[in-house]
């Protein structure tokens, strides 16, 4: 019986409970994860010798390749978390309509994320160039005459701009379903009864869309969008696999650089290391301020 | 009266435009996949052709004739409209394996040897015939290069199950108790568990694997899924918590009224309506662990799974892009059987959980 | 349905308990052991990974023969008369060099040595003898006296008069041309003895002639660049790898020309490997590994011609590279794995190598005595023409800090000038060598 218990015990057990139920990933990370992040901590504010410094960031800061990836980067997640998220918000309500065929309708839709990256590599890296089948498809259509064609990839000379186009776009190919999924899940929870109660009060789509159904999303929402938005500023295979290292930089693509393609260089660890920190700095800064500014620690901020 | 049909015809004529519209998108969404399928069953010699031919093959046409070495071997081209010579040779075992390897068409010496005792009887300069397609021959080499692919099948199975098994049960208790108790910490703790995936997970892949391999999970699937969960724990956090808030807490109160423990209020109520959520976060899991590779090459050595045999028969593939395609599609089959079996689990129809 | 998953989550509760409560010693041992001296603890449990004393298990790691086609010969043509005469299992994995090296190190560390015999490339050799982590092989290859290695890779895969490595896949660069760009070959020139001045007139014309460039060259960063260009330097007299001395211009000077003239494909930046470009016609022309040379020539050998590496005034130059067999440090089959390398370095097994997978020069002085008159003797008798007769350098990897970094500064100078357009300068050639220069150890 409960009453037998000293009340203060059971609060204080009740408080507890929280922590017991998290404790279970706090041990997990402490075994597996937490060693090697201070290891690269730790590196990323030595030098080869051992000794402490700050040179690792101004090295990093005076790579020449450091803004170009600072700013390709930005571009990547501005652009694509946009575009993505719109685009799975879209395929999400679309499905949720539960019409008939919704189901085949959204596992078509599934195919994309589902295919390993030496399957999409062979997609691209043979459609992309120029006697690829993008091309031999605009050639049937007639888009293409004969012996016309159109370099993907760019030709002798690059446009950045164009290439980044290019990235975003085969990106969110593959990752509107992986984020359409979060967000069909957490419309699953939306009651038919609010979004009706809204139509009666005499909303629109639009106007039901943004009182009703965004609002109880919104969870949801945060949380399909700051992990994309993480993982889009991590973002590096897909321009390796294409572009190579190097001729489209981004952060976390230098920070594999100098592991796989320099290792052996003085710096090289030190580089790996530097950008490291510095991306999980910008990562978490980053999310951070969207989870301020999408109000996801506002709410319940309490104690 | 006619207004009624009127609307009826409205009607099918909205659901047409509808479907019409659904099916341009899937069209689109899956264009690229039809041509990695197609690219999968065409010859070595037809998947560089260009323009490439947009269906494949069903049967290879042949020309043998005479040429400086010996036999010349000619072929129809489906885009050029012509035969093309593609081999000089005496000998009939080679011509026997380039048949096979670059037409992907299966032909015996012997059946070669009846066609040239049939140039040799005949007054022409050549003869014509016609063999079959081998439609699978990129997938038998495939699996005839890759070995042991079935066991390493199905331990990436069994590692993507622990993964999954490891990441829903500790994630998910963490995503209930961040979604449904207040206590001090709780947005930095919620920050902090989502930090493991902001920190570049390639800078620690490597002393990552050296933990397991002290720990004496060397070449264990287990030790791989421990690895994989630590990345997939903090997502299913977020997912479960995120999905565990949208579930009104006035749905478990209730069950409480009517007697139910707290427990049995989670388990009968709060559970089943976080099913979609907790499919997704699977559905991450299994994908994640299917398919990576670095970790485990280096950490496998007599267990290897599917996605480290997959790529180290591929690795070499350059010039073979249409049995990298074979590959990447052996692969993909389990994840998209996976999502086949998911995908009712997230867009689940409404009405089967009454409160 | 709701019921099963009910259930299932339950189970799934409870099973992850029992994996955390599983692993009590490994929370122990984190939470004792301060972070520096991790590496150093014994942990006396783990020598039982071994394999199984019914059959011995040989675990051979390679980077060499990684082509599909290439694998499936390696294993039932050289594996299994092996594996049947021993009555053992080989098995046979392909990994890329920087993996190979990662798993090397793993199981050194952590004393899990699982992998008996490596092939490493010429240029990551050193890291491995440097390491420690691969057997002094000298004496065996002492006493084998019906076969003598190349000399032309002592340098890599031998140190202090030690030898660790035994070479194995020699290739150097061809050259392979669509025969649809013999017409615009220039009047007079023999495809068998053409100079880079000849090859470059000729990549013009063929650029001239078609509106479209037709030269491949690997664009993309850290491929095959350097050794491209280093062949060229080599004919004419300069050093590998030099990119400022006078036969280092004039090498240049060359490629400026197909530059100038349009003759690179216009997609030269994304080409990782000229075999898809060449199979698909993208592009006509190009000098490159005698393997992969000869893979695109079997696609179609009346449509494609073989000749040579281009020469200059010294020769034909080409970078050589070669592959090495080393047994790894504290293998448990030390004995099988001597045993199946003195099997894979028989002149006779060589041969059968190099013709089965694409027509690799076999390292063995005997070895070429075995060559026949088929196509792929073709390929390997105009390999091993360049190999004898050519000025042939190595790639001293192990020179450099890091040769990716060396591959570097050679892309840097094609990227901005000859792709550009703009004239190849010695300040720009200085400024390179300063580059190079300054990753040497």
């Amino acid at each position: 019986m409960a009453t037998t218990k000293p009340k203060s015990l059971r609060k204080i057990w009740g408080q507890a409970t929280p922590y017991l139920l998290i404790l279970p990933v706090v041990i997990y990370y402490a075994i597996f994860w937490v060693r090697p992040v201070i290891a690269v901590i730790i590196g990323s504010f030595t030098d080869a010798s051992g000794i402490f410094t700050l040179q690792n960031f101004v090295m990093v800061f005076n790579d020449e390749s450091f803004f170009p990836a600072l700013y390709n980067t930005a571009i990547i997640v501005i652009v694509s978390v946009t575009i993505e998220f719109i685009g799975a918000l879209f395929l999400a309500l679309l499905i949720n309509r539960k019409f008939w065929g919704s189901s085949i309708f959204l596992f078509l839709m599934l195919i994309p994320m589902a295919l390993p990256a030496v399957a999409t590599g062979a997609m691209w890296m043979t459609g992309l160039t120029a006697h690829g089948w993008i091309n031999s498809l605009l050639y049937y259509l007639g888009f293409l005459a004969e012996g016309e064609k159109i370099y993907w990839l760019g030709g002798l000379q690059q446009n950045q701009l164009k290439l980044l186009a290019l990235v975003i776009i085969l990106d969110a190919w593959q990752v509107i379903p992986s984020m359409m999924i979060i967000l069909l899940a957490g419309l699953q929870n939306l009651s038919e009864e609010a979004k009706e109660a809204g139509y009666v009060f005499g909303g629109n789509f639009i106007t039901v869309l943004r009182k009703i159904t965004i609002p109880i999303l919104q969870p949801t929402i945060q949380t399909a969008v700051i992990l994309r938005l993480i993982s889009a500023i991590q973002i590096w295979l897909i321009i390796v696999l294409l572009l190579g290292f190097g001729r489209l930089p981004v952060l976390v693509e230098r920070i594999v650089y100098y592991h796989e393609e320099v290792p052996g260089l003085d710096i090289s660890y030190q580089m790996a290391a530097g950008y490291t920190i510095i991306v999980s700095v910008i990562v978490s800064l980053t999310a951070l301020l969207y989870l301020r500014v999408s109000g996801a620690f506002k709410k319940e901020e309490t104690v | 009266m006619k207004s009624k049909t009127n609307k009826k015809v409205i009607k099918a004529a909205k659901e047409t435009v509808f479907y019409l519209f659904l099916t341009t998108l899937i069209a689109g969404m899956l264009l690229p996949v039809y041509f990695i399928i197609s690219l999968s069953f065409l010859s070595t010699r037809e998947a560089y052709q260009y323009p490439l031919p947009l269906v494949p093959a069903i049967k290879t046409d042949m020309e043998l004739g005479y040429g400086e070495r010996g036999y010349l071997l000619s072929v129809w081209d489906r885009i050029d409209k012509e035969y093309q010579t593609v081999l000089d040779t005496a000998d009939l075992e080679k011509m026997e394996y380039y048949i096979k390897s670059q037409l992907g068409t299966k032909i015996t010496e012997e059946e070669l040897l009846i066609e040239t005792s049939r140039l040799e009887n005949s007054d022409e300069e050549s003869i014509f015939f016609t063999k079959p397609r081998a439609l699978l021959n990129n997938y038998d080499t495939f699996f005839t290069v890759t070995r042991d692919a079935v066991p390493a099948l199905i331990r990436s199975l069994q590692i993507a199950g622990l993964t999954i098994l490891i990441s829903l049960s500790i994630g998910g208790l963490a995503g209930y108790a961040f979604a449904r108790y207040i206590f001090r910490g709780k947005d930095t703790l919620r920050f902090s568990v989502l930090f493991v995936r902001m920190f570049p997970g390639v800078a620690i892949a490597l002393p990552m694997v050296f933990i397991l391999a002290e720990a004496n999970l060397y070449d264990e699937p287990l030790g791989l899924s421990l690895i994989y969960s630590v990345g997939a724990i903090g997502l299913t956090i977020w997912i479960t918590a995120s999905i565990f808030m949208g579930i009104p807490v006035s749905l478990e109160e209730a069950a409480q009224v009517f007697g139910a423990s707290k427990f049995q209020a989670f388990m009968k109520v709060t559970l089943p309506l976080a099913l979609p959520g907790l499919a997704a976060s699977a559905m991450y899991i299994f994908l994640g662990a299917w398919n990576e590779t670095v970790a485990a090459i280096i950490l496998t050595q007599f267990k290897p799974t599917f996605s480290v045999v997959v790529y180290q028969t591929l690795l070499g593939a350059s010039g073979q892009v249409n049995l990298a395609a074979a590959g990447g599609i052996s692969m993909a089959i389990p994840a998209i059987f996976f999502t086949f079996f998911l995908r009712k689990y997230i867009n689940r129809m409404w009405g089967g959980v009454k409160v | 349905m709701n019921k099963k998953f009910t259930v299932l989550f339950a189970l799934l509760l409870v099973a992850s308990m029992v994996l955390v409560a599983c692993q009590p010693e490994v929370v122990t041992k984190e939470v004792e052991v301060p972070v520096e001296v991790v590496k150093e603890v014994e942990i006396p449990v783990e020598v039982e990974v071994e394999v199984p004393v019914a059959s011995k298990t040989l675990v051979f790691s390679s980077r060499l023969f990684s082509p599909p086609q290439e694998q499936e010969f390696f294993i039932t043509e050289i594996i299994k008369p092996f594996e049947d005469e021993h009555g053992v299992t080989v098995n046979f994995q392909i990994i890329d060099d920087q993996t190979l090296l990662d798993r090397a190190d793993i199981q050194q560390s952590t004393d899990h040595v699982t992998t008996d015999i490596v092939v490493a490339h010429n240029s990551r050799m050193a890291e491995w003898i440097d390491a420690g982590w691969v057997e002094d092989l000298t004496d065996h290859v002492e006493s084998w006296d019906d076969r003598h290695f190349s000399e032309a890779f002592v340098q890599n895969t031998n140190k202090d008069d030690k030898q660790y490595f035994l070479p194995v896949g020699a290739d150097v660069y061809l050259l392979l041309a669509n025969n649809k760009a013999l017409p615009y070959l220039p009047e007079g020139v023999d495809l068998d003895s053409i100079t880079w001045e000849e090859y470059a007139d000729w990549a013009v014309a063929v650029a001239e002639g078609e509106g479209e460039g037709k030269v491949c060259i690997t664009g993309i960063p850290s491929k095959s660049w350097v050794y491209m260009f280093g062949g060229t330097a080599l004919s004419f007299g300069a050093g590998f790898p030099d990119a400022n001395s006078a036969g280092a211009m004039d090498a240049w000077k060359v490629w400026e020309t197909i530059g100038k003239g349009n003759g690179f494909v216009p997609t030269v930046l994304n080409v990782d490997s000229c075999v898809d470009p060449m199979m698909r016609e993208e592009s006509w022309l190009t000098v490159f590994h005698n393997a992969r040379a000869g893979q695109v020539f079997a696609s179609n050998e009346t449509e494609f011609t073989l000749a040579p590496a281009p020469t200059g005034p010294t020769g034909t130059g080409s970078i050589a590279g070669v592959s090495g067999y080393a047994i790894m440090k504290d293998s448990a089959n030390y004995d099988l794995a001597v045993s199946f390398l003195e099997y894979l370095t028989r002149p006779e097994i060589q041969v059968k190598l190099a013709k089965g997978t694409g027509g690799f020069i076999p390292p063995v002085q005997e070895a070429i005595d075995y060559l026949g008159d088929e196509a792929i003797d073709e390929v390997i008798n105009k390999a091993v023409l360049v190999l004898e007769n050519g000025v042939v350098s190595g790639v001293p990897g192990g020179d450099y800090e890091d040769w990716g970094a060396v591959k570097a500064c050679f892309d840097d100078v094609f990227a901005d000038t000859i792709l550009t357009g703009a004239d190849v300068t010695q300040d720009r050639l200085d400024e390179a060598q300063t580059c190079i220069d300054d990753l040497l150890k």
